[in-house]
């Protein structure tokens, strides 16, 4: 079951160094970047495609309820260069993403990471070049 | 599935598709082309990299050697944009809050043009593949390609595919111009800085992201420099009596990057398609703006 509800496709705060609404296809609505959500579930649709990729998942609520959220990420060409391709998930995969959630409070998010069933890990991609980090020594 | 080059689709299992502008599958061929005879005079320092999408991270050794022989007057290879680098104090193509600060000096007839343009661009829509012109183009956090040809030098946006012309073999502007969203550019070398002057714009674009407008009338200077191996400064001009006071400007920075640019050219076919597999349904606007699909 794909959702039916979509919110903007802002870039998240704090994970990108180019945080905005606009580098997205709708528009209207933020994700919650400031309460993200860990979703555990099966992978049930995984779309590889321009202008961004989805990932769907069915994910069981606290009732017991199963749930399918439909997580979208930035372009494929940006996942690429974070390590994903189009063969990455496939349904049934037992996957942990961490979203930014709809603040609609609609099964929706912004990818922010993705686990994989190996317990390899992938951010959701960069815009742009991020400052250099300081050295913690 | 998203369409990809065909030297990259054998890479993958997605489909290609014909390209739908003829225009950009020509100039795809004219690169193509141009690699192959223009390699001399590219002087290109980075290494081929066909195989690899990703970063391909070098070590940090590799970079040291080849940063102390850049040529200034080479432009050419994929470089990732930096914002980070501006100067505080100028107009920040990024700042999308809605409330940027500082704003270009605009004349009556420029505020009220972004005013109406910023409603539109607040509300996200995605309603053409319109070409994204130069100055938003090289606003998009994306990376661009330089590639030299022995007339003019090549620029691929990969944000929408967009191409660019910049004619280096000493002509001067059109008498007769054909104005279009990518404008018509020229640029000629003074010292190790590329300058480029550009005009003839048909004004439906924006200069950024915020909606900034742009007049028939514009001219768009940069001065490109090559600062060291890894790092492009860009400074534009923007002159453009109709919607700015006087001139204003940006600086900004892009960092070269070992990659291979990916496919995302806009098609109306997969926005389509998003609006109907996400459903458009919060009354979110797309290609049938405003119309929300049966049973919402």
């Amino acid at each position: 079951m794909k959702s039916k509800r979509v919110v903007s496709s802002g870039v998240l705060a704090g994970i990108f160094a180019i945080s905005t609404l606009l580098f997205a296809h709708h528009g209207g609505s933020e994700y919650d970047t400031k309460n993200l959500k860990t979703l555990k579930g099966a992978v049930t649709e995984y779309y590889w495609a321009n202008p961004h990729c989805q990932i769907f998942l069915d994910v069981k609520d606290d009732s017991g309820k199963t749930v399918n959220w439909g997580i979208e990420t930035l372009a494929p060409a940006v996942l690429r260069r974070a390590g994903w391709n189009p063969q990455l998930l496939k349904p049934g995969d037992l996957v942990t993403l961490v979203v930014a959630p709809s603040k609609k409070g609609t099964p929706i998010g912004m990818i922010r990471k993705l686990i994989l069933p190996d317990g390899k890990e992938l951010t959701g991609g960069e815009l742009g070049e991020q400052p250099p980090q300081k050295s913690s020594n | 599935m998203a369409y990809r080059s065909p030297q990259l689709s054998a890479k993958s299992n997605t489909t290609a598709r014909p390209n739908p502008r003829p225009w950009a599958a020509r100039m795809a061929a004219a690169t193509a082309l141009c690699m192959l005879s223009c390699a001399a005079v590219a002087q290109s320092t980075q290494p081929a990299n066909t195989a690899n999408h990703s970063a391909a991270a070098k070590p940090a050794s590799a970079d040291a050697a080849q940063n102390s022989k850049f040529d200034p007057r080479d432009l050419s290879g994929v470089w990732n944009p930096a914002p980070y680098m501006q100067p505080k104090g100028e107009v920040n193509p990024l700042d999308l809050g809605g409330n940027p600060k500082p704003l270009p000096p605009f004349t009556p007839t420029g505020r009220a043009a972004y005013e109406a343009n910023k409603k539109f661009v607040a509300a996200g829509a995605v309603t053409s593949c319109d070409p994204y012109g130069t100055a938003r183009n090289f606003f998009t956090p994306r990376p661009f390609e330089v590639i030299n040809a022995k007339d003019r030098i090549l620029m691929h946006f990969e944000y929408y595919s967009d191409w660019r012309e910049i004619w280096t073999d000493g002509r001067n502007f059109p008498e007769d111009p054909e104005p279009d969203f990518m404008g018509y550019s020229i640029g000629k070398w003074e010292g190790n800085t590329f300058v480029v002057e550009s005009k003839d714009y048909n004004g439906k674009q924006f200069l950024t992201w915020q909606g900034f407008p742009i007049g028939l009338d514009m001219h768009q200077t940069e001065r490109w420099q090559r600062m060291d191996h890894d790092t492009l400064k860009i400074l534009f001009t923007f002159d453009d009596p109709q919607n700015y006071l006087k001139p204003w400007s940006i600086t900004y920075f892009w960092k070269r990057k070992n990659w291979q640019l990916d496919a995302h050219p806009c098609t109306i076919s997969e926005l389509k398609e998003w609006d109907q597999r996400m459903g458009h349904v919060d009354g979110l606007p797309g290609l049938d703006y405003g119309k929300a699909p049966a049973g919402k």
